[in-house]
C-alpha cells in the first residue's frame, strides 16, 4: 500500500529502496543496541565492539548502497525533468548527511575495536547511530507524508 | 497531510520496524552462531528481546493501518493480494515465534551453564545451531521479503 497509482516500472527501483532502507534502519539499530548494552556489560564490551563494526561493515554499508541507488533510479523515473518537490530534499538530506555519519561510524567503530570496546569511542557509537535512526525514521515520515 | 498520508505513515512505519527487528534479530543470531561461552550466547540472545518487542509492535501496527487503509482506499477486504499478505504476516509471526520460543530455551540452558563455570558445551552448540530453528528464523525472514515485494508490486489490484 505504498502508494494509490504507480507504473509498473516503478515497482523494482521501489522494492530496492525501501528493502535498502529497511536493512539500513535494522543494522543501525543493531549497532546502537549493541553499543549501548556494551555501557553496563564491561565483561562483554570487546564482544559487541566487534559485533557493531561487522554490522557496519556488512549490513550497514551494502543497505546504504541498496538504498541510495534505488533512491537515483526511481527518482530518474518519477522526475525525470529534475522537478523535485521539497519532501525529496528530506529524503536525500538523510541518505546525503547520514552517508557522512556513517563514515564516521564506521571509524569510530573500528577505533573502539582497537581500544577493546572501551573508551570515548565506544561511547561516541551507538550515540551516532542512534542519532541515524531517529534521521532514518524523520525520512521515511517524508517518504510517506510527502508534506507540503 | 490528509488522513491518507498519516494511516500510510503508520503503516509504514509498521513494515519499519517489523523488517529492522528481524534485521536486528539476526544480526544477533548469526554472531550467536560463532560464539562458545555461555554467557556471551546469554547477552546475545538477552538483546534479542528488544527485536522481538519491536518485531511485535511492527507487525500490530502494520496489520491495523493497513487494514485502515484498503479501507480509505477502496480496495476490497477479499483481493487476493491483501488475503495473501495478511496470510503471510500471520504465517512469518507463527514461524517466527516459534523459533523464538526454541531460542527462549537455550537462553535458559545457557544461564545454567553460565551458572555452573561458562565452558563451551556440545550441548549447548548443538541447541544454537539446530537447524529447525535456523530454518524458522530465516524462513520467517524471507516471508517478511515476499511481504514487502506484495505490498509493493500489488499483483491484481
Amino acid at each position: 500500500m505504498l502508494a494509490l497509482v504507480r507504473p509498473d516500472s516503478w515497482n523494482l527501483p521501489l522494492f530496492v529502496h525501501v528493502l535498502g532502507a529497511m536493512i539500513l534502519f535494522g543494522a543501525t539499530a543493531t549497532v546502537a543496541i549493541v553499543g549501548f548494552a556494551a555501557r553496563s556489560r564491561s565483561a562483554h564490551a570487546e564482544l559487541l565492539a566487534r559485533v557493531a563494526l561487522k554490522t557496519f561493515l556488512f549490513a550497514i554499508i551494502p543497505s546504504w548502497i541498496a538504498m541510495r541507488v534505488g533512491a537515483g533510479w526511481i527518482e530518474g523515473k518519477e522526475f525525470p525533468d529534475g522537478d523535485e518537490p521539497g519532501w525529496l530534499g528530506v529524503g536525500f538530506a538523510v541518505s546525503e548527511g547520514g552517508g557522512l555519519l556513517l563514515i564516521a561510524l564506521g571509524i569510530l567503530g573500528w577505533v573502539s575495536v582497537r581500544r577493546h570496546g572501551i573508551g570515548r569511542a565506544a561511547v561516541a557509537v551507538p550515540v551516532l547511530a542512534g542519532i541515524y535512526v531517529v534521521a532514518l525514521a524523520i525520512a521515511w515520515w517524508a517518504m510517506s507524508a510527502k508534506p507540503g | 497531510m490528509n488522513k491518507y498520508d498519516w494511516l500510510l505513515f503508520m503503516h509504514i512505519t509498521g513494515a519499519f520496524l517489523l523488517v529492522g527487528g528481524g534485521v536486528v534479530a539476526a544480526a544477533l543470531n548469526m554472531v550467536a552462531l560463532r560464539r562458545d561461552r555461555p554467557s556471551e550466547i546469554l547477552l546475545l540472545f538477552g538483546l534479542t528481546r528488544i527485536a522481538v518487542a519491536a518485531i511485535i509492535a511492527g507487525s500490530m501496527l502494520a496489520f491495523v493501518f493497513g487494514l485502515w487503509l484498503v479501507n480509505e482506499v477502496g480496495y476490497g477486504y477479499g483481493d487476493a493480494w491483501i488475503v495473501a499478505a495478511i496470510v503471510l504476516l500471520i504465517l512469518g509471526n507463527a514461524i517466527g515465534g516459534y523459533a523464538g520460543s526454541r531460542d527462549a530455551r537455550t537462553a535458559k540452558l545457557a544461564e545454567q551453564l553460565m551458572a555452573q563455570g561458562d565452558g563451551p558445551s556440545a550441548q549447548l552448540q548443538a541447541r544454537v545451531r539446530d537447524p529447525i530453528t535456523l530454518a524458522c528464523n530465516y524462513g520467517s525472514g524471507l516471508i517478511l521479503v515476499a511481504l514487502l515485494a506484495l505490498m509493493i508490486w500489488k499483483p491484481g489490484a
